[in-house]
């Protein structure tokens, strides 16, 4: 697949282009220009000597089938290329259906007119086309289709945050043979079904990465592909803002048959509540009521599915608070340091306090903390970046010390006193950790970064590796480990990047450090992936171990090659580190 | 373009076969062509501009689709695996043939004699359907083909985590 297409907005778009030009030929014909007709050039082969009455509307039906034909294609192949005005970028794309039309339709038409059934050709005959009536009425006609399907065929992903649709899991179509085997405490093999739901365009559109990705339709398969690689557990993230509609009341008819097919057949899930996003009705990551409301989601969630043990409160505070508050991306889209300790304390206190409703409800749950781990190098001794370096390598920690009740550095306290913090991050080293944590560090090419001499942050690459920076996580909270995140947009790289991973993983643990798991996220591509889910283009990133249509990629095979080879190892098969944490 | 293809995920997967589903696809979407050209009276101008006669034309049709289905599903890769968009890159795949072949190739090829009037339409017709259908069913065709999975593993060892170090 190459992108995701809305069809049936492409499909008016195209239509309504055709019915522009349609306009625009009449009006032209009212005022006494009288250039090329396609309608009646197309309605006339249908009926050659009908009048009107008939070839009007056989015409115009047929180039509205073009043209929604023509604006799939737009959508497929040309959409969100250009970082322009939408209808720019259909006037652009305009110019390939002009050409055809010019140099092959409307001279093979001239002919489809003649009373005869074998033509000679000569190099005139395809040049009919460019004369001075024929031509212009042809560039204006494809003018206005594209202005018009570049107007229309926008944002073919996601939908209003206040009005969603009426998304749920289908049911079950298959009976799935087969129990879910105790996962015990041997090494988790894990695989991840892509969940986030942050909102963008201030807040007024949801991105849905599982609709995109159609887990709602597909859920049988995808845990089914999960199963056949040989995972033996699945971070799975609930959509929250579908679920969640209002304070007590849920949705859960939306996942009960998913979950009681992982349930019975597993792989055992990790369930991520909270993904990027909060429902409609909490707003954004700025308000104070987020914690709240998402603990009384959290316990009530451990009521409904009391089997599921493993849960991810938050995920990667971090990146959700910086993308939100720092970046202006997602959900609040502010640019504020201010902003970003706020979404920074409200996502931590809302870990905190899922943490605990869950507890609550089943003592022996166990969290794994996902968090993006970052690293930033200073290119230059000029002390502004190296202090901007400073300031990022010690701001990335801040989310999960909050969590963790771990001191941040004088001028992270600095920070927080500017901002009037100093109170409540005193509460939270008040904290006690409940045992069962599991850090969870993610990992991709661009998170290590270089501040530039415009101060600017620049993807390194892989310069020191997932050993070095997870080994800055380990060394500051000294808490089981686990590699919760990691893949690569270049499809045909990404065997050798799941085996340097794996090796990084290896590596780790032969250092004493009590590592428990391992992550390629995600199961199949994800949409928007490379641009943050920042605009809804709908361009599929190759990241999966399946594509779209759930046909495997090379690193999805070399996945299960890994687990194949090394899950019966006793090394594996019995994690020591697991071990203790689950007893 | 294999490099891109790979890069963006184009190329296909380890287990798939794509020229042999192609070819299958191809073929099999001949029938609704050979119809249309029939219905147009196309076939007859065809073979009449070509110097064959009609069943000739139509032999040396079908191996011609049949490579022509597994070029197709070649070039396009895994977005030939989409159910929902085949049939428009099939169609597109049609039309080209169609702008090459019939349009560019044949009167080059015949001393300008060329299909017109409802043979013209009929030929126009039956290479769009052509692609629309090879589009619309080689998803379809190609899963059943596909290897298993436990055997494609085999080849994506460790040293795919490797360099190939100069010599």
């Amino acid at each position: 697949m190459l992108r995701v297409v809305a069809f049936r907005k492409a499909i008016l778009a195209g239509a309504a282009g055709a019915l522009v030009w349609e306009a625009a030929v009449r009006l032209l014909a009212l005022g006494g220009f009288h250039g090329f007709d396609i309608v009646h050039e197309l309605g006339t082969l249908a009926f050659p000597n009908g009048g009107a009455g008939q070839w009007w509307p056989a015409g115009l039906t047929a180039h509205a089938l073009v043209g929604a034909a023509w604006a799939l294609f737009y959508a497929y192949f040309f959409w969100a290329r250009l970082d322009w005005p939408p209808p720019l970028q259909g006037l652009v794309f305009a110019a390939i259906p002009a050409l055809l039309a010019i140099f092959v339709m409307v001279p093979q038409l001239r002919l489809m007119h003649l009373p005869m059934a074998i033509a000679q050709l000569d190099v005139r005959s395809f040049l009919v086309a460019l004369q001075p009536g024929v031509l212009g009425t042809l560039l204006l006609g494809h003018a206005l289709f594209g202005l018009t399907v570049g107007a229309i065929y926008t944002r073919p992903v996601g939908y209003p945050s206040d009005s969603p649709p009426d998304l749920r899991c289908s049911p079950r179509r298959r009976g799935t043979e087969g129990k879910r085997p105790p996962s015990g405490s041997a090494f988790m093999f894990a695989t991840g079904i892509e969940c986030s739901y942050p909102t963008i365009d201030q807040g007024q559109w949801r991105r849905d990465e599982m609709q995109t990705m159609r887990h709602y339709e597909l859920w049988e398969r995808d845990f089914e592909l999960a199963r056949e690689l040989g995972t033996t557990h699945l971070r799975y993230g609930p959509p929250l803002h579908l679920i969640y509609t209002a304070p007590g009341q849920y949705r859960w008819d939306l996942i009960d048959e998913a979950m009681a097919d992982l349930e019975e057949h597993g792989p055992e899930p990790i369930v991520d509540l909270c993904h990027f996003g909060v429902p409609h009705w909490l707003g954004n990551f700025q308000n104070p009521d987020v914690g709240p409301a998402l603990a009384e989601y959290a316990g009530a969630f451990a009521r409904r599915y009391p089997w599921v043990r493993f849960y991810t409160p938050v995920n990667e505070m971090y990146v959700c608070a910086r993308m939100s508050a720092l970046d202006g991306v997602w959900n609040e889209q502010m640019r504020d340091e201010g902003a970003f300790v706020t979404a920074a304390f409200n996502l931590a206190a809302a870990s905190v306090a899922m943490t605990d409703a869950i507890l609550a409800g089943r003592a022996d749950a166990v969290f794994v903390n996902s968090e993006s781990s970052e690293f930033y190098q200073p290119c230059c001794p000029d002390p502004p970046i190296q202090e901007r370096a400073a300031i990022e390598n010690e701001r990335r920690f801040l989310p999960l010390d909050l969590v963790y009740a771990h001191e941040v550095s004088e001028r992270m306290l600095a920070c927080l006193k500017q901002h009037g913090r100093e109170e409540e991050y005193r509460r939270f080293l008040q904290r006690k950790v409940p045992r069962r944590t599991i850090l969870g560090v993610d990992y991709y090419e661009w998170n290590e970064k270089l501040i530039d001499q415009d101060g600017h942050r620049r993807s390194l690459g892989e310069l020191f590796g997932w050993y070095v920076i997870a080994t800055h996580y380990w060394e500051r909270y000294r808490r089981t480990m686990m590699h919760t995140e990691t893949n690569r947009i270049d499809a045909s790289d990404a065997p050798r990047w799941l085996w340097r991973q794996w090796h990084n993983v290896q590596l780790l643990r032969h250092a004493g450090v009590p590592l428990v798991g391992f992550t390629w996220y995600s199961l199949t591509d994800q949409i928007d992936w490379g641009i943050a889910l920042g605009r809804a283009n709908g361009i599929i990133d190759p990241v999966g171990l399946f594509d779209l249509n759930r046909d495997p990629r090379p690193v999805g095979l070399a996945y299960m090659h890994l687990i194949k080879m090394h899950r019966d190892e006793p090394e594996y098969r019995e994690c020591p580190a697991l071990k203790e944490l689950l007893d | 373009m294999p490099g891109f293809l790979g890069a963006h995920g184009y190329e296909p997967g380890p287990t798939q076969r794509p020229l042999l589903a192609g070819a299958i696809s191809g073929l099999l979407a001949t029938l609704p062509a050979i119809a249309i050209l029939y219905a147009f009276q196309a076939l007859r101008a065809e073979a009449a501009i070509l110097g064959i006669s009609q069943i000739l034309t139509i032999a040396v049709g079908w191996p011609v689709m049949a490579v022509a289905g597994a070029l197709y599903a070649r070039l396009f890769g895994r977005a030939a695996n989409e159910p929902r968009g085949g049939w428009l890159f099939g169609m597109a795949y049609g039309f080209a043939l169609w702008a090459a072949g019939a349009v560019l190739l044949l009167p080059l090829a015949s001393g300008g004699k060329t299909p017109a009037g409802e043979p013209a339409i009929g030929v126009f017709l039956s290479l769009v359907a052509w692609g629309a259908a090879l589009g619309f069913i080689h998803p379809f065709v190609h899963p059943p083909l596909h290897e298993r999975l436990e055997g494609a593993a085999q080849r994506v060892g460790p040293n795919a985590g490797t360099l190939r170090a100069p010599r």
